[in-house]
């Protein structure tokens, strides 16, 4: 396994990338610390401590309220902005994204691309690490400099030195390592899961594993979610299906850019009309092959429009799609040097076959290569 | 005049959007396709054009088929499919295997009529083949159908001809032209072939280029599987850097 971790700001902090350069603090008055700027760490402020606490030791920093939605948001478009560069991809609103690149052929464009897009969403050069799990990924991130990549090799020697604070562990459980005389996690890999397991628990047995490199934790993987749509609702109803062609041709457009982010196509179409006296009128199709293009969705949503006999004049316009295929063909260009998608390749073969015939289409298997006769050279 | 020009450029992009219409300097480049043969020195952009029809040329004998089969034999250990459009139902896989290619990877479509081999380019070019070897000539009705699909899906096209019609060469963004100059023989034996390839027509890149090449068949005691056929760039004695076609 070859994890690719990229860190980041805090996603919180993202939201204002004006205040990039200045000591900010993310938090919930008479709440604590949800996020804190690098420039606001020399003053002591870290996070989870009381707000009050905060500003009494940087009262210069700039004091935001937190916003979850717009951090998963801006979560959701990272995730998606990265989809298909790795098979499975984590991020997590505290700046983490996680790269499983194992098996792509070639995991460096991939890493480079990420960088690429983790700067053009946050505003920053992000910290890279290159480690065989994401604990050891992260670490390794944490130790370059930005836009840099750090690699490690053998998970176990470059977690040996590092301090036990780097674990998942509260307070209390690190004081009682430290009177342990645990100081290191070389220290705590030497000892058994199960005698640390006697000491702090469960999370005891996982900081050992952690600590020897062995990475008990697996990646949570995103997946674009499953429906999206987009409408129009017109100021006077409409009769002209020219005008219609024109405002499905830009829901077209905004869908498609929609499922570029989420490295979506569209396997369900359905378009309802919307008609002055109340009533509505819809078509619908499963298509083959996912669309995820504008032309694509345009073609087919294009040939309905211009053959529909609405009833009335129309007010309002939706197209929805339904269902959204999730990993699909993007994702397979990963392992395909270069070309298109194997169903669609498959797909029109079958077609010529039923068209002209089966022999028409061969596909040389050897068989008896050296045979004097070439028709049975090949099967 | 310019402005009303512009006028119109914005309308169209406006109605139809961006992509409508596109000025010639704003399109990107075409991405080669490194073929690692010399081919891709006489191309100018250090690989086969992907999304665009390349063509070998030349009469009988002159090497364009053995060239053709090492492009054909590299596609098919880089790309997931490797076509053969066969117009004339002279293709035989057994020729390929000197270049060790993936067999896996290769699909040959037999076209009894020129009809059926546009139709069958077009529709593999246009679901994202990754190389297609057409080996013939289709009409001039499919060539359309075949530049835009190729365009969109990035397939690299080669064509191999005796002597290309009008269309069918103006649809060719690349075109080499191969003439044998000398056989080689050697203890009374013939082994090879050298000749000489020549970028006649690029627009890709300026269309100045021409190398020597040699080709040894597969000969001798080994059979033919486990002989690999050496196509190789020798150094021309007399190199004209003329810009011989000059279609952009």
């Amino acid at each position: 396994m070859r994890i690719c971790c990229g860190l980041t700001n805090h996603l919180e902090l993202a939201r204002r990338p004006d205040l990039y350069g200045n000591p900010v603090v993310v938090g919930h008055w008479e709440e604590h610390v949800v996020a804190l700027s690098e420039e606001a760490m020399p003053f002591g402020v870290m996070p989870g401590m009381a707000l009050r606490q905060a500003e009494h030791l940087c009262p210069q920093a700039t004091f935001l309220p937190p916003d979850p939605e717009a951090a998963a948001h801006l979560r959701e478009l990272i995730s998606s902005a990265l989809y298909d560069l790795a098979p499975t991809v984590e991020v997590r609103v505290e700046g983490i994204a996680w790269l499983d690149v194992s098996g792509v052929p070639k995991p460096g464009e991939s890493i480079r691309e990420a960088r690429r897009r983790l700067k053009t969403a946050i505003g920053r050069e992000p910290r890279l690490g290159l480690a065989p799990g994401p604990f050891s990924a992260r670490l390794a991130a944490a130790r370059a400099r930005p836009g840099r990549l750090v690699q490690v090799d053998k998970a176990s020697a470059f977690l040996a030195p590092l301090s036990p604070h780097e674990l998942p562990l509260d307070a209390e459980q690190l004081e009682r390592l430290d009177l342990l005389g645990l100081r290191t996690l070389g220290a705590l890999a030497a000892m058994g899961p199960r005698e640390l397991e006697s000491q702090l628990g469960r999370a005891g047995r996982h900081a050992v594993l952690l600590a020897r490199g062995l990475e008990p934790d697996e990646l949570t993987p995103w997946r674009p979610p499953l429906f999206t749509s987009a409408h129009r609702q017109f100021e006077s109803s409409i009769e002209d299906r020219e005008a219609l062609l024109f405002v499905a041709r830009a829901l077209c457009g905004d869908l498609a850019e929609e499922l570029g982010l989420r490295g979506a196509g569209a396997k369900s179409i359905r378009v309802r009309l919307f008609f002055e006296d109340g009533s509505q009128e819809r078509r619908d199709s499963v298509v083959r092959h996912p669309l995820s293009s504008a032309a694509e969705l345009f073609g087919l949503i294009g040939s309905w429009i211009k053959e529909w006999q609405p009833h009335a004049p129309i007010t309002e316009m939706w197209i929805e799609l339904p269902v959204l295929e999730s990993a699909g063909r993007r994702q397979l260009r990963l392992w395909a040097g270069g070309d298109g998608n194997g169903e669609e390749v498959a797909a029109a073969l079958e077609r010529l076959q039923e068209r002209h015939g089966d022999e028409v289409v061969y596909m040389p298997r050897p068989h008896l290569l050296s045979s004097p006769l070439p028709s049975q050279r090949f099967a | 005049m310019q402005e009303e020009l512009n006028v119109a450029i914005n309308s169209i992009r406006v109605r139809f959007g961006s992509q409508a219409l596109t000025r010639a300097a704003e399109l990107p480049p075409p991405q080669p396709w490194p073929s690692r043969t010399p081919i891709d020195r006489l191309t100018g952009i250090g690989g086969l054009p992907r999304g665009r029809l390349t063509l070998l040329t030349g009469s009988g004998t002159c090497g364009k088929s053995t060239l053709a089969l090492l492009l054909l034999a590299g596609a098919t250990r880089e790309f997931a499919h490797a076509m053969v459009i066969d117009t004339n139902s002279g293709f035989d896989p057994w020729t390929l295997l000197p270049f060790y290619p993936e067999l896996s990877a290769l699909t040959v479509v037999r076209a009894p009529a020129p009809e059926i081999a546009g139709e069958a380019m077009a529709a593999l070019a246009k679901a994202g083949a990754g190389f297609i070897l057409l080996i013939g000539e289709v009409p001039e009705h499919w060539l359309g159908p075949l530049e835009s699909g190729a365009n969109r899906s990035g397939t690299v096209m080669v064509g191999v001809i005796d002597a290309p019609g009008r269309a069918f060469a103006h649809a060719s963004s690349l075109s080499v032209g191969l003439s044998r100059t000398d056989w080689i023989w050697e203890r009374g034996q013939l082994v090879g072939l050298r000749t000489s390839a020549r970028c006649v027509k690029n627009r890709v890149a300026p269309p100045l280029g021409e190398t020597e090449l040699e080709i040894r068949y597969p000969l001798g005691a080994k059979s033919l599987f486990d002989h690999q056929v050496h196509v190789t760039e020798v150094p021309s004695l007399h190199v004209e850097l003329e810009c011989a076609s000059a279609v952009v």
